[in-house]
This record gives structure tokens, C-alpha cells and sequence, in this order.
């Protein structure tokens, strides 16, 4: 069923009672042609992009859990494509694209909220950076303005503008940045495969993989029993090297956690996305009002799915400091996510050096924003063994042959990306 | 989460600096350079780590963590333990 | 009834940190200075210096009352058994005391004060309003000294004073 005015008018009249399934909860079949490791937002987005542009449907997404369940449900929303280094802009702003074209390709309400981000600065070297990357970003025909100080004001009127340590002189402007809802885009794929004949198995954890005698994946082993596959891709950022360790494999990737935090419900008062340049932090304003909020992960090696105190510190210092109103709203919830750290702070979409298997991995904390570019490049990569022409630079033996995207600058030490 | 500081006593994680897993060593030639610089076993449970407890004695230490808890098991001066 | 803290910054001290060499052990370095060092963070004194202990192999010597040349004669002393860093320029020193002392320090670091585990000759190397601190209690009433970089002393100044105030 198509979702429209006349469908929704249809079940309004008949008291809501009559809409269908979303998506279908499959039982594991004995094989399929592709068999993806992870139900989360890049998973099942992979496996839409697979049918709907490979014309590949033998399809299963596997999940340990429920399907949006892992880092899917632990962003904080952002989308934007303001990166500075040729081997991510591309990507990022195919991801922006299929945003801006994701609820009529889905039908479904993801709503993607092209609200914009501002990016302070603080100094003058911080922005010479910013007009670097804002070049940078127009150079690949992406939008960017740099503000100035009343641009700003415009924009945001109750920052600290004047603050002594940290005063604002402007800010790098994304306008076709903003948010998007989490679960709405896990669902909106999930529904879109789903209705494509993809098998989405819930509750079904890969303990193994199968191998052939001549050492290539054609399965892998489950809490549900043996599945067969053509070829296996691993959507499990956060717990990439544990999967990956079944097959064998050490990657170049650390698990860290990333804590966020909403408040209270508030009436609108944020605009749009809006980072600190001084510190790490970052807000905007959901839907229902809530102030979402983040910063630095908390820099340890950590599986918990929960972060310690001096985070929260070190956060609630960055918001004071660039807006002080903050202190007089509520904490409601907080919590951490897994995040695969790689070592240059960039993801890898790659065949893994083990034929049959393969790898979408290591998206740091930026893994939201990515998710139907990712799903769009790890479908080709899986249909045609070949990179996407905006996904070549991710791969994984670039950190072998020199080829690092450091956005930072931090080198190989995972928490200082 | 606190650290057991072998010189200080317990103290909070911020007065410490993180290095990360303490198992790589650095090899002599090229060989396994690579393995030592970017792989790592990244596990989900004990792991004995490097930290540096830069607000504190400025030793570095090797602790055993369990990272799907955060339970910390123990800890030694790394120039004991060889790290 | 508000707690009351006095504080003061101590004038004409003479420091400097004091690091054994490899394989040097606390006796030996002790020894030379006649003070009974141990690797703890504890303070001793001889009458005439000071050392507190800020990690293993590393104390701050002190001497309240020093002669010119503090650290040369020091280094003298210890001539290839440790080096010696003269910091009479690089610490200043704040005396804690007053029946609100303890409670102050509790609202700034992350560490227990709490008479049953901080004690007299007691020391802990620590962060106070992000601040590097090597804290050490003076006597019971309770007095604590506190060592900082002298670069940041004005700011742990102004922690001192918005603490003392909502005391």
C-alpha cells in the first residue's frame, strides 16, 4: 500500500483500524543471495539499494536485536555534507542529495528538515579554516557561506557573542544541512525493502561464519541456524571488529562511546544545527522540542553503550560557554553509543581480504548523516564488485598504502578523531 | 570511573590521558609496522590499556578493564609490567 | 553558620623536584638528603627540608628558610643518584587553614579528604578546577599546603576565593 492523502483519509474513516504491516518480520530462509550482518539504518538502506537499483531481492538483513535498535537510535539527527577533503565531500554530498529525494523514493515521512548548520569560529586562523573548507565544499558544487559576526546574530541572537574567552566571529553556513528523524529513516528502508521481497530476521545474531574449503564466506552461522549467501556485508559499526574477529580478521578500528543528551521539552528556540568551535559541542532542536546535544567521545575503549561523568562535564561547559541560556533547561535523558573509531576518522565501504565478505565500517561518529549514501555505495559494491565512483577513497588498505583521510589531522590515535 | 593509580590511590578517569591497548609492540624494521600502527584486537571485555595519569604522579600505567562493563580489574606501573 | 578558611600564598620559599635516577631506589636518594623517603605519596621533613612525595622516584623539596643556591647544594648532594630542577620560580604555594580548609578542598578535587584516609603528612598530586595541584596537610586543625604552576596561580586565586565565599 502506497502511503497518501487518499490512503490516509480512507483509514482516518475507518477508525485507523485497517493499516497494514510496515514491514514484514521474515523467518530466516536456507540462502540467499546476499546476506547483510547489521538492521540498522545502513543495513537495511543497503539492502533497498540493492533491489532497487541492482534488481538483487534474494535478499536478508540479519539483526541481533530489533531493527533501529543499535547506533541508529543513539544519534543526534544531524545530516550535512561539510566535509574538506576530496576523498569525503563527494560521498557526503550524494548522501545530502539522496536526503533531499529519500520520503518520495521511500514513501515514507522521514522528515529530513533542511533547517541548516552554522559552524562557529572563534579566531582568525579558525576562520581562514572554515573559508578553506567552505571553498573546499563549493569547489564540489556544495552550498557554503561564511558569516560574519551579525550574520550570526541574524541567525542566532541568544549566543555569546561578547564572551571574553571564545567571542564569536562567525560561522561557516551549510543551508541545505539540517535533521532528520532516526527511526523514521530505519522504518522507511525497512518498509521499502521489505515491499521489494528483502527478508528483514530480528532477533538473530551471527555466532560464525561459513567458509568453503578454499577458505572464501558463504554463510554465516546464527543464533537462528546456518544461513548460506552468495556474499556477506557487514553493516555493524560499533561492533565491526567483533564480527569481523569471527572471521579472523583484525581491522584498524577502536570502539568508543559517544554520549548525547536531550532536554525538557522547549518552545522553538533553536534554528537550525549549531556547532561550538572553541570545544566540542554541537545542538539542535528536535521535532517535539527537545534540545539535542552532544560533544567529544569520552576517549576509552568501551562496549558499555553508556559514558562517565567528565563528558557530561566537559559538555555542559562547552554549552555554557557559547549559550549560557542553556543552563536553565533540564536534563531529561542522556546516553552513549558504540562508535567503530577508525584510525583516520573515515569509514570504509571494502571488500574484506577474505573473498565472500564485505565491509561498511568504521563510520566514527558520523555514521547518521551517511546512512543512504553508505547504503547506496555498499549496494554497488556488493552488486558489481566495484567501489562507487563517490566511495573509492574508502578503502581498507589505504591505511596500508598511505592513503589516509584525516579530516583532523590526529593520526592513527582513534579518540582523538 | 575511577583508576587505580599503583602510586596514588583511586582517582577519576579525567586525571588521566588514554593511549589505548597496551598489547602492540613496536618492531624493530618495517616488518609488522603496519599491524602495530593501525590494527587492533579492540575486544569486548578485559583489556590491558595505557593510561597516563597526567594530573597526578606522570607515570604511565597499564590497567585491566572490562570494556563491555567498565569493571576495572587492576593495575601495575607500566615500566614494572613491561608495557 | 558559614565555614571559615583563611588562605595565604607563601613568600620566600625555595623548591625543586627531585628525580631519582634509574635503578636509584628511596634510601639511597633519602639518604643523601637525611630524610626517610619512601615511594608513597606521603610528606617528611628532617627540620630543615622538606620532601613531598609526587609520584614514584619524584619528590618536591622544600626548604622554608633557604640559604642562596638551594638547588645547586641540592643537586651537590645528589650528585648521580637524581636530578635536581630548581621550581622556587615555578610553584606558588597557598596555605589552606580554618575549620572550612577540608571543605574547601572537598568541593575542588576529586579525591577524599576525609580525616580517616587524609592526614597529617599526608600528599596527593591532583587537579583542582582543572588546575594541576600537589596538596599536602600541614597539622590536624586542619592546615593543607598547595603547590601550583605560579602561571596559573591567579586562577586557582579565583576558585580559592568564589569557594571561600559560598563556604
Amino acid at each position: 500500500m502506497r502511503y497518501s492523502v487518499f490512503s490516509l483519509s480512507a483509514n482516518a474513516l475507518s477508525g485507523h483500524r485497517r493499516w497494514k504491516r510496515v514491514w514484514r518480520d521474515a523467518e530466516p530462509a536456507e540462502a540467499y543471495d546476499v546476506v547483510i550482518v547489521g538492521g540498522g539504518g545502513h543495513g537495511l538502506a543497503t539492502a533497498h539499494y540493492l533491489a532497487r537499483n541492482h534488481g538483487i531481492t534474494n535478499v536478508a538483513v540479519i539483526e541481533k536485536g530489533w531493527i533501529g535498535g543499535g547506533n541508529a537510535g543513539r544519534n543526534t539527527t544531524i545530516i550535512r555534507s561539510n566535509y574538506g577533503l576530496p576523498g569525503n565531500e563527494p560521498f557526503y554530498e550524494w548522501s545530502m542529495k539522496l536526503w533531499e529525494g529519500l520520503e518520495q523514493d521511500l514513501n515514507y515521512n522521514v522528515m529530513v528538515s533542511q533547517r541548516g548548520i552554522v559552524n562557529l569560529y572563534h579566531s582568525d586562523a579558525q576562520r581562514d579554516a572554515y573559508a578553506r573548507r567552505g571553498n573546499a565544499m563549493r569547489l564540489h558544487g556544495v552550498d557554503a557561506e561564511l558569516l560574519s559576526s551579525d550574520d550570526v546574530r541574524k541567525l542566532a541572537p541568544f549566543l555569546d557573542f561578547e564572551s571574553a574567552r571564545f567571542p564569536i566571529m562567525g560561522g561557516l553556513y551549510q543551508g541545505r544541512a539540517g535533521t532528520a528523524r532516526h527511526d523514521a529513516v530505519v522504518w522507511g528502508y525497512a518498509r521499502a525493502a521489505s515491499q521489494r521481497g528483502v527478508d528483514i530476521i530480528q532477533n538473530c545474531e551471527v555466532t560464525g561464519f561459513v567458509q568453503d574449503s578454499a577458505g572464501a564466506i558463504v554463510g554465516v552461522e546464527t543464533t537462528r541456524g546456518a544461513i548460506r549467501a552468495g556474499k556477506v556485508g557487514l553493516a555493524v559499526a560499533g561492533n565491526s571488529s567483533r564480527v569481523a574477529a569471527l572471521a579472523g580478521l583484525r581491522l584498524p578500528i577502536e570502539s568508543h562511546v559517544l554520549q548525547a543528551f536531550v532536554s525538557e521539552g522547549l518552545k522553538p528556540v533553536i534554528p537550525g544545527v549549531i556547532t561550538f568551535g572553541a570545544g566540542h559541542f554541537y545542538i539542535s532542536q528536535s521535532d517535539k522540542g527537545g534540545l539535542v546535544f552532544g560533544g567529544d567521545i569520552d576517549g576509552y575503549n568501551s562496549y558499555a553503550q553508556r559514558g562517565n561523568l567528565p563528558v557530561v562535564e566537559d559538555v555542559c561547559e562547552g554549552g555554557m560557554a557559547v549559550m549560557p541560556m542553556i543552563g536553565r533547561a533540564r536534563i531529561l535523558r542522556s546516553w552513549g553509543g558504540i562508535m567503530d573509531m577508525s584510525m583516520d576518522g573515515s569509514p570504509i565501504i571494502d571488500a574484506s581480504p577474505l573473498p565472500g565478505l564485505y565491509l561498511n565500517a568504521g563510520w566514527c561518529y558520523g555514521g547518521f548523516k551517511a546512512t543512504p549514501a553508505s547504503g547506496w555505495c555498499f549496494a554497488h559494491l556488493l552488486a558489481t564488485d566495484r567501489s562507487h565512483e563517490t566511495a573509492t577513497a574508502f578503502r581498507l588498505d589505504r591505511f596500508e598504502s598511505g592513503h589516509l583521510i584525516d579530516e583532523k589531522g590526529a593520526g592513527a590515535q582513534p579518540n582523538l578523531h | 570511573m575511577r583508576l587505580p593509580c599503583p602510586y596514588c590511590g583511586d582517582r577519576d578517569a579525567q586525571e588521566f590521558s588514554y593511549r589505548g591497548d597496551a598489547g602492540p609492540r613496536r618492531p624493530e624494521g618495517e616488518d609488522g609496522l603496519f599491524d602495530y600502527v593501525y590494527l587492533r584486537d579492540n575486544p569486548a571485555g578485559p583489556i590491558r590499556e595505557l593510561w597516563y595519569h597526567a594530573n597526578g604522579c606522570r607515570n604511565w600505567i597499564v590497567v585491566t578493564r572490562d570494556t563491555r562493563t567498565h569493571e576495572v580489574h587492576g593495575s601495575s606501573l607500566a615500566r614494572e609490567s613491561g608495557a | 553558620m558559614a565555614e571559615h578558611l583563611i588562605h595565604s600564598e607563601q613568600e620566600g620559599w625555595a623548591l625543586a623536584t627531585v628525580m631519582a635516577r634509574r635503578a636509584v631506589g628511596p634510601a639511597a636518594v633519602g639518604a643523601a638528603l637525611e630524610l626517610e623517603l619512601r615511594d608513597e605519596p606521603v610528606a617528611v621533613s628532617n627540620g630543615a627540608i622538606r620532601a613531598i612525595g609526587t609520584g614514584p622516584g619524584a619528590w618536591l623539596v622544600i626548604d622554608t628558610e633557604p640559604d642562596h643556591g638551594f638547588a645547586d647544594a641540592l643537586q651537590d648532594r645528589l650528585e648521580g643518584l637524581a636530578s635536581v630542577s630548581d621550581q622556587s620560580s615555578g610553584y606558588a604555594v597557598f596555605r589552606l587553614s580554618g575549620a572550612g580548609a577540608r571543605t574547601a578542598l572537598q568541593r575542588g578535587a576529586a579525591i577524599d579528604f576525609h580525616p580517616d584516609v587524609f592526614a597529617p603528612g599526608s600528599v596527593a598530586t591532583t587537579a583542582i578546577a582543572h588546575i594541576g595541584a600537589i596538596v599536602w596537610q600541614v597539622d590536624d586543625s586542619p592546615t593543607y599546603d598547595v603547590a601550583v604552576f605560579r602561571s596559573l596561580s591567579g586562577s586557582f586565586r579565583h576558585w580559592l576565593e568564589e569557594t571561600a565565599a559560598a563556604l
